[in-house]
């Protein structure tokens, strides 16, 4: 399905969709056509849509929503890693659904929604995903720092898993991760570490991302410790 | 395959561990009975007929070096060994004086004749089971003195002890003709005499040695095995004092080595004492058999008992070696602890049979000990061949396996009752366990649904002030139709953001109350949005606050959200300031704005004050307090929380 939107920039942002409210999904896909600089570029409204829509050309922000009435949008974030690597996944969430949240950006996704947010917030968070930043809550933060630290005990006591700068957190991060638990917002973190407003939210795609290699490399640690796995 | 050798090896072992010692003790059995070798009916000869004669003479006078048989007088009978010779047979011969008939001394003469020609050469030997007599032995051979017993008088294991005399390498080739054996002894005590043996000391020595085994040696460990378990039965009773049982037990095992020991003790019946105790231990043995079944079958028999102490004190002051002899009627002494041993057994019988099996094991072993006693007093008495065996040493074996019998079964019955006691408590206690597990489960039960219970209190109360009083109102104006559609979207987002605190309150902040602000902020910001008003967050730093559970987060929640709501609504101002300070006693969250301010008072007393009394309220729940301070360029609300929520709110 294939929308047309007027080609106003050079480089529109490709937006696909999967969503399985029809509601909501139409609501999406008329803010994306709406905005000058996206393009819709597919929706699927079940799981093996979206999986089937990941064989063709690939779009620079993911928006998928977790119930899928097939299966579990988690499969698509993983299968999006390897068949669309340079695609931004953004999970649409309700709210209080952190534990879901936390889940995803573990299988790699680079950011959420929340799904009562407004247009112009949709298109925002778009926009910030798609230029390599990502969004952040108080309790999100709160729940990565506690995984770190957590992780970062695990890390010291197993001697197979070398504490590299990948699995990580510096300093900085560590930084902002802080200032979000106490309320303060992406612009004033910028001001108050003196960076720009796109450094700290390139620095929450990092810590994302290492998010995600720490629970693969915890996965596989577990994984030795159970005998599962051989290398 | 492995495994199943394994489990096969421990069987080996033990099995090994059984045939091997078994095995040790037969081939030490069969040496023992295998020695010599030889065929005593082929190689010796046995010597059953006698000539005999009594003479009698002033007193005991040592025996002459040599005696020529033919020299005696001429007055031979013969006669068949073995055989007893009475005082009235010895007497009717010689002289017989009225007067100091005690100190007369007879002389027993018994002459075997050995001519023949059929003796085995090498070393030879004289052998025979038994001489009883209360006086010396002297044994000539062809004339010659060649073997004296008994030379200080009768020993107390003479009776116990064969005769045994080596002949050495046959005389030059010349067997002996002649055995003449002299016996001097009291005229008027008897004298037994038992066949003998003469032949290849090899082979004799087998049945000497088996005889003196059977009879002495066997009898003699038997006993002091018994007495050694009696020790460890004292031991055991020194431990538990309240098991007479035990004590009795040692008792038994003490007297009986007492009453047997003169049948391995070697010395002459010189000591009267030691005379007196071998009497009256035997009845000592007895009563301590009686206690020791009484005992067991939890009757007193006073009567018995009382009949048995007097016995035992008659006897034991009539045999006082300061009183006249009485070895006269040693006989008829024996005999009454006979009939008490056997009085003891029936009575003890009538009386345990039906009650205990270790009675009844006890008192079958008593009746065969009273039973083994008999032909000793026959044998005593003479009325049984002296020959014969003196089983009465058996005694001791018969108590020894009697009670060892016992101890085996209360020791392995013992060793099964803690088992079963083990496997009962560990029983018990798994079912305590299990026990405790349903009603620890049934306590948690109870807490989860008084958890659960409280916290849809708690909501029910929220959503009653909040959520379902906007939703209610907000339905009847859709009813009414006087509502337009943003005003409903404000209404259902406000519904929303109360909805989303009421979640957030869930969310553990532990104790963090700049994390619960945080969220408020995030939650609030798109309501800012598009309002024009800069929100400043001055937050610093607060210490935890352990008090901070969902319930009094909620509160905490509400109060901030009213105070910004108030601000939005009323205050038409372009900034909020959120700022945080720590205190000595707690924590002030301190929001101003730069609106038009109102009169806090008015608005406290008028209905519109709703909220604010709603903030009141909800501080005080969570033991903090509001405040209000508003002029023309602005309010300032606190809400001050305590560090401590035992501290008292002043």
């Amino acid at each position: 399905m294939q929308a047309q939107s007027p080609d106003s920039e050079p480089f529109p942002i490709h937006v696909a969709v999967v969503e399985d409210d029809r509601d909501t999904r139409d609501a999406l896909c008329k803010i994306i056509q709406a905005a000058p600089d996206m393009r819709l570029a597919g929706t699927a409204c079940t799981l093996a849509e979206g999986m089937a829509m990941l064989s063709g050309p690939p779009a620079d922000v993911l928006l998928v929503d977790l119930g899928l009435p097939d299966g579990s949008g988690i499969d698509i974030i993983r299968a999006t890693a390897t068949q669309w690597p340079s695609c931004s996944v953004m999970v649409s969430t309700n709210f209080g659904d952190e534990t879901h949240v936390m889940r995803s950006l573990e299988m790699g996704a680079a950011g959420y929604l929340l799904k009562d947010s407004s247009p112009a917030k949709i298109i925002d968070e778009i926009r910030i995903l798609a230029s390599g930043g990502s969004p952040i809550s108080p309790i999100i933060a709160r729940q990565v720092l506690m995984r770190f630290r957590q992780s970062g005990t695990e890390a010291a006591s197993a001697p197979a898993q070398p504490a590299d700068q990948s699995t990580l957190l510096s300093a900085r991060e560590r930084e902002v991760l802080d200032y979000i638990t106490k309320g303060f917002t992406t612009n004033e973190i910028a001001k108050l570490m003196a960076l720009s407003h796109f450094t700290v939210r390139s620095f929450v795609r990092r810590i994302y991302g290492k998010l995600k290699v720490t629970s693969k490399a915890e996965a596989i640690f577990e994984a030795k410790a159970l005998g599962l796995s051989r290398d | 395959m492995k495994t199943r050798s394994a489990r096969l090896f421990p069987h080996i072992l033990s099995y090994a561990a059984l045939i091997f010692p078994v095995a040790m003790l037969i081939v030490v059995a069969a040496w023992r009975l295998g020695e010599g070798g030889l065929d005593p009916a082929s190689t010796s000869m046995h010597l059953a007929n006698a000539d005999w004669q009594v003479t009698l003479q002033a007193g005991m006078q040592a025996p002459p070096s040599s005696v020529d048989s033919k020299t005696l007088p001429n007055t031979w009978k013969s006669t068949t060994l073995p055989r007893a010779f009475s005082p009235a047979v010895a007497s009717g011969t010689g002289r017989q004086g009225a007067t100091g008939r005690k100190q007369e001394v007879s002389t027993t003469w018994i002459r075997l004749s050995a001519e023949r020609t059929s003796l085995p050469s090498g070393p030879l030997a004289l052998y025979s089971p038994r001489i009883k007599t209360d006086g010396t032995i002297a044994i000539y051979v062809d004339g010659k003195l060649t073997h004296q017993e008994q030379q200080q008088g009768p020993l107390w294991n003479s009776l116990f002890t064969p005769l045994w005399m080596g002949l050495g390498e046959g005389a030059n080739g010349t067997p002996p003709q002649e055995i003449l054996i002299c016996v001097q002894h009291p005229a008027a005590s008897w004298v037994g005499m038992s066949s003998l043996w003469l032949g290849n000391a090899a082979s004799l020595q087998r049945t000497y040695d088996m005889r003196l085994w059977l009879q002495r040696e066997l009898p003699a460990m038997l006993s002091a095995a018994f007495l050694a378990v009696g020790v460890f039965a004292l031991f055991v009773w020194f431990k538990r004092r309240h098991e007479t049982s035990y004590l009795l037990f040692f008792n038994v095992a003490a007297t009986s080595f007492v009453a047997h020991m003169h049948y391995y003790v070697g010395m002459p019946i010189a000591n009267d004492w030691f005379a007196w105790l071998t009497i009256n231990s035997l009845l000592w043995l007895v009563a301590a058999l009686h206690f020791f079944l009484c005992h067991l079958h939890g009757r007193p028999l006073k009567w018995l008992t009382r009949a048995l102490i007097l016995a035992l004190l008659v006897i034991g002051v009539v045999t006082l070696p300061l009183l006249p002899d009485t070895s006269s009627f040693a006989w008829a002494i024996y005999a009454i602890i006979l009939l008490t041993a056997g009085s003891v057994v029936v009575v003890g019988a009538v009386n345990a049979w039906n009650r205990t099996s270790e009675g009844r094991v006890l008192v079958v072993g008593l009746g065969l000990c009273a039973l083994v006693g008999v032909p000793d007093w026959f044998l005593h008495n003479n009325i049984m061949s002296t020959e014969g065996w003196f089983t009465g040493a058996y005694t001791n074996a018969i108590t020894f396996g009697m009670f060892t019998l016992l101890m085996f079964h209360r020791y392995v019955n013992a060793i099964a009752d803690v088992e079963r006691t083990n496997a009962s408590l560990a029983r018990r206690l798994q079912e305590r366990e299990a026990e405790l597990a349903r009603s620890h489960k049934l306590l948690l039960d109870a807490e989860l649904r008084q958890t659960i219970s409280d916290e849809r209190q708690r909501l029910m109360l929220d959503m009653h002030d909040g959520l379902g009083s906007s939703l209610i109102s907000a339905i009847r104006s859709v009813e009414r139709g006087n509502i337009d559609d943003a005003k409903m979207s404000q209404i259902l987002k406000d519904c929303l953001d109360d909805l989303k605190l009421t979640i957030d309150s869930m969310e553990p902040v532990e104790a963090d109350l700049l994390l619960l602000l945080a969220t408020l902020r995030f939650r609030l910001e798109p309501r800012l949005e598009g309002t024009g008003i800069v929100l400043l967050w001055n937050v610093r730093e607060l210490p935890a606050l352990a008090w901070l559970d969902p319930s009094n987060a909620l509160h905490i929640l509400r109060i901030v959200q009213e105070s910004i709501a108030n601000i939005l609504r009323h205050a038409h101002a372009s900034e909020i300031r959120v700022s945080t300070k720590l205190e000595e006693y707690g924590v002030q969250v301190v929001m101003e704005d730069n609106g038009r301010g109102f009169d806090v008072d008015k608005a406290l007393d008028s209905s519109a004050g709703r909220g604010l009394h709603n903030q009141r309220r909800r501080a005080l729940a969570v033991k903090g307090r509001v405040s209000w301070k508003s002029g023309p360029t602005g309010t300032c609300f606190s809400l001050w929380l305590p560090l401590d929520s035992d501290a008292a709110v002043n």
